[in-house]
């Protein structure tokens, strides 16, 4: 897909620079907007207890702002989920500054569009985002280790080893409708200083009065653009790897023969927005007439048979609107490569209708989106 | 188990397995069953999942000892039977945990066991998913190795602690592997049922059934004591709120422990229910009274409620640990809770199907000392208030 990386060209972005790292630029922002009663509360990451588990959390007391960790490479629920149940019955009631990743935001977008959720009352913080690590690695609790290397190859615009391959293979890793973009990939200064671009007048005003310097700028494009092509490079080895350069259906088959049937991928995906899933419904389960007429067929019936039909109908629902978060293959207790499977399906299907899903809340969805003259060859 | 057991040998020479198998082939062949159900490699080879099999020659490649449970057995027999017990006579040939599992799926009205004739097999325990799926040829290794041994160091943490690995009595038929005559497998019926099939098969009740009892009862007791050992140690790790709370802190609520819990089969969870969906200015009075409201919300009244809900139920399976993205030992607290609130209502789940469900059962006599500690609170407070 070739769809361009944010562009601002119109007029220069305001620029805020705080002398802190970061994470700890960052706090203060949350911690500036919360105690100035600009916002009624942040969801951010934090850390849990001493035992160190990473949660997204709904901070109201800037006190408690302390414990966040707002930039930890840990995605450990997609937020875009998190906010459509936090926003489904009434908007925000109240402003809140949400700090999330990019494909979290776009994912979110995508859940506005189909009435999952709200915008409204919303500041969404973002960054140049340099991935997260899996969360596998959550569970073996060495993250801490290897935080020294991800910063410096976040701020040096390379790869980072061992993030999730979905992230490794991300070309979307600057957000669309942040308020605010916190500049980290290829930020050589990211040691001692934060960089927050103010993109929209929300984001713009909503500083006014924190002590820091402004001033005016864009993204480097050229840089961006060169990390875009090392991910690029990246997610065509990694293709390679899972073996999904044909997706026939010898491929498909032997690829989810693993799957043992849980559907955790659907409950973790935030484009799986569905209450109850067709799957789980009445409907798609076999009366004994099913399993008789399988055994005089074949002599034999798989019980796992249903779940290529699963993946293909997952797939054929969500592809407009993936974002490739990579959420589904974490959590797959089958170790299937879903992330690489969900991309290739997504980007065929978005580049079809020339559609980024969570790109812009203004634009229909393809398949609520009748365009008489569209697909001409195929009718 | 039960002192005046009777079996019947039947020659397994190509090992335990081919036995099972060779068993369940000549069952077929003299129409004793219409189909079997048994787990079977998938044709990718990388996994395993239970097939229902007519066909003789589908069945030589089947694997009743598979080295993993990637779905529970009770769960198939309740997809299979629960809209109607169909007219396949059918033969289950599973692991201890998931035919208790199905007796409990029956008594919860989930299973219908009229055309089920459950078969068990003493279980060397299964290896975790996530072992399996790095190498599944390494797995396939490891597995047979240790089964071998009866060496459980590789398998679920729950298997390693599993005093029920061996005949449950609730089967009709269980099929002795461990110490039986090298070259030979043990048939040992339960009941009439398990009797019947023998009978038809032509297999007589001879065989010596001794050398299997003892080492089956060898390994429960050092089986038992290290559960009381696990429990105990588990307790001191998790018991008090504040450690509950770090215990499934990490939880990120995806419910997976609950899709692959044979006993949770309930169609919709109340936790994923719209029960369970509430205004944002709920959200928001929450976070300001506790000091944050942890993202995604409700995750330890999810776990306890389910715990209340199946616990008088759990088979100690290990599918929820095993399902948990974030390495919870859901299972490991499970049994421990399990096998207090049994211990409570002396009931062992899966062990007869007669045995009814102690929260079906009202005793009026039943747990005084409970009814008494809290007539006294309410005597005390009558008396303040005076």
């Amino acid at each position: 897909m070739q769809e361009s990386l944010p562009d601002r060209r119109t007029r220069m972005t305001k620029v805020l620079s705080i002398n802190k790292s970061p994470e700890d630029g960052l706090k203060e922002l949350l911690r500036f907007l919360i105690e100035n009663g600009k916002v009624k509360g942040v969801v951010a990451l934090r850390k849990m207890g001493e035992y160190g588990a990473i949660s997204y959390s709904l901070i109201t007391n800037p006190g408690d702002i302390e414990s966040t960790v707002p930039l930890f490479p840990l995605m450990p629920v997609n937020l875009a989920k998190q906010l459509s149940l936090l926003t489904l019955i009434e908007a925000a009631t109240e402003p809140i500054a949400v700090v999330l990743r990019p494909c979290e935001l776009r994912a979110f977008v995508e859940l506005v569009k189909r009435t999952q959720g709200s915008l409204e009352n919303i500041l969404f913080i973002s960054s140049t985002c340099g991935g997260v690590y899996p969360l596998e690695m959550a569970v073996e609790g060495n993250i801490g280790e290897h935080l020294p290397k991800y910063w410096k190859a976040v701020g040096q615009g390379e790869l980072v080893a061992n993030t999730r391959l979905a992230c490794r293979a991300c070309e979307y890793f600057v957000p669309y409708t942040a308020d605010i973009t916190v500049s980290l990939l290829g930020n050589k200064s990211i040691e001692k200083e934060t960089t927050l671009f103010l993109n929209t007048e929300k984001g713009e005003s909503i500083v006014e009065g924190i002590s820091g310097k402004f001033s005016e700028g864009d993204l480097d494009t050229t840089t961006m653009e060169q990390i875009r092509s090392k991910r690029k490079a990246e997610k065509e080895k990694l293709s390679d790897e899972v073996e999904l350069r044909n997706l026939g259906i010898d491929e498909i088959t032997k690829t989810f023969s693993r799957c043992i049937g849980c559907r955790n991928c659907s409950k973790v995906c935030p484009a799986c927005y569905c209450h109850v899933c067709f799957f789980e419904t009445e409907t798609s389960q076999h009366g004994p007439v099913y399993y008789e007429r399988e055994l005089d067929k074949k002599g034999c019936a798989n019980m796992l048979s249903d779940t290529i039909f699963y993946h293909l109908v997952r797939l054929f629902h969500v592809s407009t609107s993936c974002t490739a978060c990579g959420q589904c293959a974490d959590v797959c207790p089958a170790n299937i490569p879903l992330w690489a499977i969900s991309l290739k399906m997504g980007e065929a299907v978005q580049k079809a209708f020339n559609y980024l899903p969570g790109k812009n809340i203004e634009e229909g969805l393809p398949i609520t989106t009748f365009v008489p003259e569209e697909f001409a060859g195929i009718v | 188990m039960s002192t005046n057991l009777k079996g019947a040998l039947l020659p397994a020479e190509g090992g335990a397995q081919k036995g099972i198998i060779n068993f369940a082939k000549q069952a077929l062949k003299q129409g004793v069953f219409d189909a079997v159900l048994i787990p079977s490699r998938v044709p990718a080879g990388d996994s395993f999942a239970y097939f229902l099999i007519r066909n003789e020659a589908v069945l030589e490649g089947a694997s009743p000892l598979s080295p993993i449970m990637p779905v529970q057995g009770a769960r198939v027999i309740s997809s299979i039977t629960r809209r109607g017990k169909g007219n396949n006579r059918i033969a289950a040939i599973m692991r201890p945990c998931e035919a208790r599992a199905t007796i409990e799926l029956a008594k919860l009205g989930q299973v219908d066991l009229e055309n089920i004739t459950i078969i068990t097999i003493d279980c060397p325990g299964v290896i975790p998913l996530s072992d399996y799926f790095r190498d599944a040829g390494k797995g396939d290794k490891v597995f047979e190795d240790a089964s071998q041994n009866w060496n459980s160091e590789p398998m679920r943490p729950v298997c390693r602690i599993c005093d029920k690995f061996s005949s449950v009595g609730a089967e009709d038929l269980h099929i002795g592997i461990m110490g039986a005559k090298s070259g030979s497998i043990l048939l040992v019926p339960h009941n009439p049922k398990g009797e019947d099939i023998l009978n038809k098969m032509g297999l007589s009740l001879e065989g010596d059934v001794n050398d299997w009892e003892a080492s089956v009862n060898k390994l429960t007791e050092e089986r038992k004591q290290k559960r009381n050992q696990s429990n105990q140690a588990l307790r001191s790790d998790i018991a008090g709120i504040d450690r509950l709370v770090e215990t499934f802190s990490a939880c990120i609520n995806c419910h997976n422990c609950m899709r692959v819990c044979p006993i949770c089969y309930c169609r919709q969870c109340h936790f994923d229910s719209d029960k369970m969906k509430f205004s944002f200015e709920d959200y928001l009075t929450r976070a300001e009274a506790r000091g944050g409201l942890m993202v995604p919300t409700d995750t330890l009244l999810f776990h306890i409620g389910r715990m209340l809900h199946m616990s008088l139920s759990c088979v100690s399976c290990g599918m929820c640990e095993d399902a948990c993205p974030m390495a919870i030992p859901v299972a490991q607290v499970f049994t421990l809770v399990g096998d207090r609130n049994q211990g409570e209502f002396d009931y062992v789940p899966g062990r007869s199907v007669d045995e009814p469900l102690p929260l079906t059962t009202f005793e009026e006599e039943e747990f005084l000392e409970v009814e008494q500690s809290y007539a006294g609170v309410s005597a005390r407070q009558e008396n303040q208030n005076d």
